[in-house]
């Protein structure tokens, strides 16, 4: 024993100051919890140099906030239970204040629930040095004696702000120019503003924009719902948007996105209006903007022949790295081989386009080649794009490309898009698709012609960056073209097929549709899938009782890594308790999706349940909550809705459970009063059960 | 805060004269009444509350033994009223809470100066010479669903079965809230309504009684508006709508509310 210690050195007996540096650096929290475990020292380290904490638990436990954190300059008070609760309703909101200051002395970023104004102003008046505040809020906004009070409130405590985030804070647009006429020198003083929101039923509008960019000059980023559809009074169209450009040169990071687009609506094509935005004022704006890294310009109306503005726009913006476009046609119409438009973009790491009527293979493929560094790509609503497109897409980008979503391109159903991707199959990390299965048939079309001939594009190639010769070139695309006559295939062209580094899989599913044929779709073989996200969208309520017992969950044991899952069925319209005779409700639906949950082995999961439009329902059946009591191994669940105390006594049955939240994270809220949401001494009773258990790891 | 108060989530909200209770049926809860109280609160004191056993209470309150009966549940009333003070009210009850506050009446007329009653039945399985909409053939399937469920539930499974999945559509649509419970709550509560029978009480109702129904429930045919109407100690009056279903006040809060309205603030004319 003697001797095997004095042989090799250990980690403990590296210097105090250096092993506290090592862990200050560690950022994820299982990792720091598990480090605080190891022994006495360095929990202490851990915690003595833990920057930031999401503090969870009841506020009926305030003896139980932690002290030991005195480095903590981020607090997020967000997730408090009962959640949503405003903490000036509590029973001593002065002492919960103190209490909170004195365990967390110095913050320089703050996130919490603002329900209303007296919130606003106890918590704000705690932390007043704080740079970055963050309010959430998904109730609905209530009363306040004018438009702006809240913010107003805010600005007279927290002086020094530079950053505020209202991207989940449930308010009107009406409240942010007056708050900031009236506090000039804090507005100026702003480098971070983000009031993308969709609670906002129409946006910002021109004069709105101008007025808020004008009085906060020094912004680097600035994030905006605005109203572009022309057909509304005050839209923001060419001058507004110059306006952004001249008011706030140094933006390195614009958002600017249509609310309707905000809230997923689904759709390919032109729309029937064009937006009142024209090529000139594009290229008047990009100017004005040399800092610019992020650019998001997401519109509900075309904006057609938009190609010249983004060829402008590579040279203008040096900087630009990631760029997110919605309706904005004409931007890849190469001719022959000459690149144009977004394609002469080639800085860019990060290119999603929504809506793009004109598109076409050429198109994508010119992006291909001249976006040569990209690493995510998300296109969606492209309807002339095929597989063909896409795959050769892949190819010209394997060495860069690891995330690519593909969604409602109608020519790209699932199968389809898995093929397109194979190129990059042991390289992406990151995938959305649709799952829309498409019939065996369309399997016959796959087997003959896959992909271009690319060596009669490349004749004309003036944009050659990697001085590669195109000799060489032509090769390459025609060893591409030959990896697809697969040798090991089957009778029907397809071969198991291993996706080895994809860790995180997002899909979208129609309501009623099955999970089942995921796997014969292509995704066979993901050995290392760590995360899936699935959406399910529809209106269930003219629809029979589905066919299948089970929507499919069980296949996903298919991919033995997987412990965190998103079930989104909140977009899954349906009645709670009030079906017309012989028409199902959303217990039999919930009943269909869950089925098989408890088979996989998930540590993690968020879900939100199908909801009841006509009364702003979305709540846990019963079913439902046996079937996520069969989930043995979770530890951690949220669940994006309201559920009854007698359903949630049923989770206490997962031993390992020890996070469980009921988060009405979707807008509006349902107030307390009027809805199945779970009475806070149920929430407090429920909580008490839970954190009374042994946890064994 | 009182302790049948806190038990029952009671909520007392708006002002004024008069008092309203608003009673709901198994497997809802006080939500139910969303539409309607927006247009009470500025005119009375309107009185919420979750009736034992409703998924929002606490399961461990519900006592088996006292619950066997409606008499219970009348006891639970009563004692709310008690706490609260409540000298007179006008009680609207839902499905079997209507029979829940009819019962209470008997023993305490004066707390009541009417009873508004939805989708209330006296009894539900048919008898020889009365219609109550349920054939005991019928209830079978349903009280196999629910011990199926129970018996998962004891045993760490998932209760799967749903209203949906009754044969018919009668007991569907009925049952089909009595599955937003805790199995053994479930169970019980399914056996206290199916085999109760208030037809022998009805002649000591003495409070006013307005009988409001849909046209077309499965769960409550029209005929049995007309022998409640019949058979009441008191008054009565009936009014049948226009609506689908055994949760009017949630499905078709545009012709139910007014109707409500109506009849809470005018009475029966002598």
């Amino acid at each position: 024993m003697a001797t095997a210690a004095a042989a090799g050195t250990t980690i403990s007996d590296l210097p105090d100051v250096i092993l506290s540096n090592i862990i200050a650096a560690v950022s994820d929290v299982r990792s720091r919890n598990s480090a605080a475990l190891a022994c006495r020292k360095w929990c202490l380290l851990e915690r003595a140099t833990r920057a930031a904490v999401s503090l969870r638990g009841n506020l009926r436990d305030l003896f139980m906030v932690p002290n030991c954190f005195p480095s903590v300059s981020a607090l997020d008070l967000s997730l408090l239970s009962p959640w949503g609760h405003p903490l000036s309703s509590a029973s001593d909101p002065a002492l919960i204040a103190h209490v909170l200051r004195h365990a967390f002395p110095s913050l320089s970023s703050l996130t919490f629930y603002a329900r209303n104004l007296s919130t606003i102003q106890l918590v704000a008046s705690q932390w007043r040095s704080a740079e970055h505040v963050k309010l959430v809020r998904w109730h609905q906004r209530p009363q306040v004696a004018a438009a702006g009070d809240e913010l107003k409130m805010l600005f007279s405590e927290c002086h020094r702000l530079k950053s505020l985030d209202l991207s989940s804070f449930y308010c009107w647009t009406d409240d942010v120019p007056p708050a900031l006429e009236a506090y000039p020198s804090l507005a100026s003083n702003l480098t971070r503003f983000d009031i993308l929101n969709p609670s906002f039923s129409e946006g910002f509008k021109s004069d709105e924009i101008k007025a808020i960019t004008k009085s906060c000059p020094n912004l680097r980023e600035f994030k905006a719902a605005c109203r572009f559809d022309p057909r509304y009074i005050g839209f923001v169209g060419d001058e507004a948007l110059v306006s952004v450009s001249v008011n706030c040169p140094k933006l390195g990071v614009l958002h600017l996105a249509d609310t309707s687009v905000l809230l997923n609506a689904r759709g390919d094509g032109f729309t029937a209006e064009d937006a009142s935005i024209n090529v000139a004022t594009l290229i008047e704006a990009f100017s004005g903007l040399p800092l610019l890294e992020e650019l998001v310009l997401d519109i509900c109306n075309n904006v057609r022949d938009s190609g010249a503005a983004f060829e402008v726009l590579n040279s203008r913006c040096p900087k630009l790295r990631s760029l997110k476009l919605g309706f904005f046609h004409g931007i890849s119409m190469p001719i022959e081989s000459k690149l144009d438009g977004v394609a002469l973009c080639q800085g860019l790491k990060s290119l999603s386009i929504r809506n793009v009527g004109d598109l076409d293979d050429m198109g994508l493929i010119g992006i291909g080649r001249g976006c040569c560094k990209l690493a995510e790509f998300k296109i969606h609503g492209c309807s002339k794009i095929t597989m063909k497109g896409m795959r050769t897409l892949a190819s010209l980008l394997r060495k860069t490309l690891v995330d690519v979503g593909v969604s409602c391109c109608r020519n790209l159903p699932a199968r389809q898009c898995l093929k397109a991707l194979e190129p990059i199959q042991d390289r992406i990390e990151r995938l959305h698709i649709d799952c829309i299965w498409d019939s065996a048939q369309e399997l016959e079309d796959d087997l003959d012609g896959v992909g271009f001939d690319l060596n009669c594009l490349d004749q004309d190639n003036d944009f050659d960056d990697d001085g590669m010769s195109k000799a060489r070139k032509r090769c390459k695309y025609s060893y591409d073209l030959n990896m697809e006559l697969d040798v090991n295939s089957n009778g029907y062209g397809h071969s198991v097929r291993t996706w080895d580094k994809l860790e995180y899989l997002s899909l979208w599913i129609a309501v009623g549709q099955l999970l089942t044929p995921l796997a014969q779709a292509g995704l066979d073989h993901c050995p290392n899938l760590e995360e899936i996200r699935i959406k399910v969208e529809g209106d269930c309520r003219e629809m029979s009782r589905p066919r299948e017992r089970e929507f499919g969950l069980s296949m996903l044991v298919n991919y033995p890594k997987l412990w965190k899952m998103h079930l989104d069925c909140g977009d899954t319209i349906g009645y709670a308790h009030t079906a017309p005779s012989g028409q199902m409700d959303l217990s039999l639906w919930e009943r269909f999706y869950l089925i098989g949950i408890g088979h996989l082995s998930l540590m993690e999961l968020d879900y939100w349940p199908p909801q009841d439009r006509d009364v702003n329902q979305r709540s846990l059946s019963l079913p439902a909550a046996g079937l996520l009591q069969e989930c043995f191994g979770l530890r951690k669940l949220f669940i994006h809705g309201t559920a009854h105390e007698h359903f949630m006594m049923f989770l206490l049955r997962i031993t390992e459970l020890r996070d469980v939240q009921l988060r009405e994270d979707y807008y509006p809220a349902p107030e307390n009063d009027m809805s199945t949401e779970m009475r806070a001494d149920s929430c407090s009773r429920f909580e008490a059960a839970l954190n009374r258990r042994q946890i064994s790891d | 805060m009182g302790i049948a108060e806190e038990a029952h989530n009671v909520r007392v909200i708006g002002s004024g004269q008069q008092t309203i209770v608003l009673a709901h049926g198994f497997g809802t809860d006080q939500s139910v009444w969303k539409h309607l109280v927006p247009h009470l609160v500025d005119d009375y004191r309107v009185i919420l509350y979750d009736n034992m056993g409703a998924g929002t209470t606490n399961p461990d309150y519900f006592d088996f033994q006292r619950y066997t009966t409606l008499d219970g549940y009348a006891c639970d009333v009563l004692a709310i009223l008690d706490e609260l003070q409540v000298q007179s009210c006008i009680y609207v009850g839902h499905s079997v809470s209507a029979m829940i506050g009819l019962i209470a009446s008997i023993s305490r007329p004066d707390l009541f100066s009417k009873i508004l009653t939805i989708s209330a039945s006296p009894r539900y399985v048919n008898e020889p010479d009365y219609y109550g909409g349920f054939e005991h053939t019928e209830l079978v399937e349903l009280f196999e669903a629910m011990k199926s469920n129970y018996k998962a539930w004891c045993d760490g499974f998932a209760p799967l079965c749903v209203g949906g999945d009754m044969e018919s559509v009668a007991v569907q649509e009925f049952s089909r809230t009595l599955f937003n419970m805790r199995p053994d709550i479930a169970l019980s509560v399914a056996q206290t309504i199916f085999y109760s029978d208030v037809r022998p009480l009805l002649r000591h109702i003495t409070v006013p009684c307005h009988i409001i129904q849909s046209i077309k429930d499965l769960a409550v045919p029209v005929v049995v508006s007309e022998y409640l109407h019949q058979n009441l100690g008191g008054d009565s009056i009936v009014e049948v709508m226009s609506t689908d279903g055994h949760l009017p006040q949630l499905s078709s809060p545009e012709v139910v509310v007014p109707v409500l309205l109506r009849h809470i603030r005018y009475n029966i004319a002598a």
